[in-house]
């Protein structure tokens, strides 16, 4: 038994007693995390600068999109 | 091959052989992005393993793409485009020092080149089993095929017929997961059955590994009893899977190796997915390419996957050790001779988006951190696109050599290649983030920092070796099956570490390496 071997078990041991379900409500956090994120970012960094700005030009409502999808999924499965 | 060919015809330099001279539109890098991702290989794995292990495959595309691909569009990329750099290791120069780029390109050089002998044997092995194909003929016209169109066009042909190849990649695979659905009946069924018939595997499975253990080894470390899940139902069909799985996807290698360091890594670190962003009109341009690649990467587990899960149903019977032969055995079952033809040109679709991308990257790679930065320094345009062309050939050649060499090792040569991509993509995540976003890191902590990651990555892969662990007498230091995704959290986080710590020491680096941090540049790649 090495040093590494006692950080490996003991970690193993730790994160075994995470339940899945809060191991799934983590995934979906990240998610609902890069949503909140991007919601806050300036129109100027996801429009184009050099053309008037359309609402399907802005990529935040597809990287929301993007993200949504994933959350159903990780709620799902 | 016309469209590649057609496109050559417009190639007059080097920077429209390496970066399509900066013309891209979003749509089709991001089919590109997707389409290259999907390879070959990766069609015929991934059917396989999710044979094995279920749904949780999918997670490499969700969770492992998609949060990568939306910071990566909104904070790495748009940086390395402003930097206007060919490849990521001249980035690093620029920001650190030439010997950090040296290192870097050195590693994913190759990576890359092993790379293309792996797709090209996995490949014709698929095409033998579907086809009945000779082996040798299938390297060898693979290879020549991609070989000519990138050798004419570059960047711009690999992008362009990358979206004929994803458009008949996806509509493939679509017609073919919607055929398999049919005859087992529709998705309930199909779910249902899957339980059954995975629950009694897994049982199989369990009980093989028990009487394969040591009567001590039995008493001390003895099958754990399924805690999370109702005796009824497999793990098929979860995303999210116990720390002590027999699959490749305990959850949290999942979550804080793939989602946070292998998914990130990959696509802002691999020159192979980068080099399509760095070729695109415009900023704007680049970071649509990956929020609609991002959009696409949702499709794709239900595409490649769901072979796998379908073809558990109807050949049970083949268990763990021939998943890999699952899909085409499945195609040949299912499908009639006209959609046949169509599956099989969706593989090969894939087949050579990997191939052609990986051909083009791994010559920019050589060509302008070798050659150019150390031999040819004031080479022309014309120069710089002869020499490119004739690094394709010789790639080429490696690849068909390098996959005849391969098969006399034995099966499961894939795995080691995934598992060497897993040391590089943490040390390089780490140098880059740490580059971007921190005035403080140094060249010389981010060297350091690389070179201990790799070493660590190394160490920890052998130490998980069982020839090696018997003579040491030591038991393996990861108990689930292929632990690749945990060499890259430990090789990240050892990386960062030493960056931090050498760069509080050491020297610190001038203003001109400073200003390539995020911020640090304005939209016309001057200082701020």
């Amino acid at each position: 038994m090495t040093l590494f071997h006692w950080i490996g078990d003991t970690l193993r041991q730790q994160l075994d007693q995470v339940p899945l379900s809060v191991a799934r409500w983590l995934m979906i956090g990240l998610f609902l995390a890069l949503m909140f994120w991007i919601v806050q970012l300036p129109s100027t960094v996801t429009n184009p600068t050099d053309r008037p700005a359309k609402w399907t030009s802005d990529l935040k409502i597809w990287a929301w999109l993007a993200l949504l999808i994933q959350i159903v999924i990780y709620s799902v499965f | 091959m016309v469209i590649g060919l057609w496109v050559g015809s417009y190639v007059r330099s080097g920077s429209d052989f390496f970066l399509a001279g900066r013309s891209l539109p979003w749509w089709a890098i991001g089919i590109s992005l997707v389409a290259t991702d999907i390879g070959g290989p990766d069609l015929m794995g991934v059917g396989g393993d999710a044979y094995r292990y279920g749904i949780v495959m999918g997670n490499f595309a969700w969770i492992g793409c998609i949060p990568a691909m939306l910071i990566g569009a909104f904070v790495f990329i748009p940086h390395l485009w402003r930097c206007r750099v060919t490849t990521i290791p001249e980035y690093l120069e620029r920001r650190f020092s030439v010997y950090l780029r040296s290192a870097v390109a050195f590693s994913w050089l190759l990576l890359m080149a092993c790379n293309l002998g792996v797709m090209l044997l996995a490949s014709a092995i698929f095409m033998k089993n579907l086809a009945g194909w000779d082996l040798s003929a299938c390297i060898l016209i693979t290879a020549l095929l991609a070989g000519v169109y990138t050798w004419s066009g570059g960047l711009a042909a690999v992008v362009y017929t990358d979206v004929l190849q994803g458009v008949v990649i996806m509509g493939g695979c679509l017609l073919f997961v919607f055929i398999g659905i049919q005859e087992v009946g529709g998705i309930s069924p199909l779910m249902e059955k899957i339980h059954s018939v995975a629950r009694a595997q897994d049982q199989l499975d369990a009980r093989q590994r028990e009487r394969m253990k040591a009567p001590a080894e039995r008493n001390s470390d003895p099958e754990k009893p399924r805690h999370h899940r109702p005796a009824h139902e497999s793990e098929h069909l979860s995303l999210v899977l116990p720390v002590d799985t027999q699959s490749p996807g305990p959850w949290p290698g999942i979550l804080f190796g793939l989602g946070l360091i292998v998914g990130p890594g990959y696509w802002i670190g691999n020159q192979c997915i980068v080099q399509r962003a760095l070729g695109a009109k415009s900023e704007y341009e680049a970071k649509a390419s990956y929020v609609y690649g991002a959009l696409l990467k949702n499709l794709i587990p239900f595409l490649v996957a769901v072979p796998g899960l379908i073809a558990l149903v109807k050949f049970p019977e083949l268990g763990h050790q021939r998943a890999d032969v699952a899909l085409p055995q499945l195609v040949g079952a299912l499908l009639p001779v006209g959609f046949r033809g169509m599956f099989v040109a969706a593989f090969l679709a894939a087949l050579f988006s990997s191939v052609d991308a990986y051909l083009n990257s791994a010559t920019t790679l050589y060509v302008n951190d070798f050659y150019r930065r150390f031999y040819r320094p004031q080479a022309d345009e014309g120069q710089m696109l002869t020499v490119g062309r004739w690094t394709t050939v010789g790639f080429v050649l490696w690849g068909i050599y390098f996959a005849f060499q391969l098969l006399a090792f034995p099966a499961g040569i894939y795995t080691i290649f995934q598992t060497l991509l897993s040391f590089v993509v943490g040390p390089t995540l780490a140098v880059l983030v740490a580059g971007m976003l921190f005035r403080q890191a140094s060249s010389d902590g981010a060297l350091t920092g690389y070179v201990a990651g790799l070493l660590t990555a190394i160490g920890l892969f052998s130490l998980n070796q069982p020839t090696l662990c018997r003579w040491l007498n030591l038991k393996p230091l990861f108990q689930v099956g292929q632990p690749y995704l945990y060499y890259s959290i430990w090789s990240f986080l050892v990386s960062v570490l030493f960056i931090f710590v050498f760069s509080y020491f050491l020297r610190s680096d001038p203003p001109e390496k400073t200003r390539y941090v995020i911020g640090g540049l304005n939209p016309n790649g001057g200082a701020v």
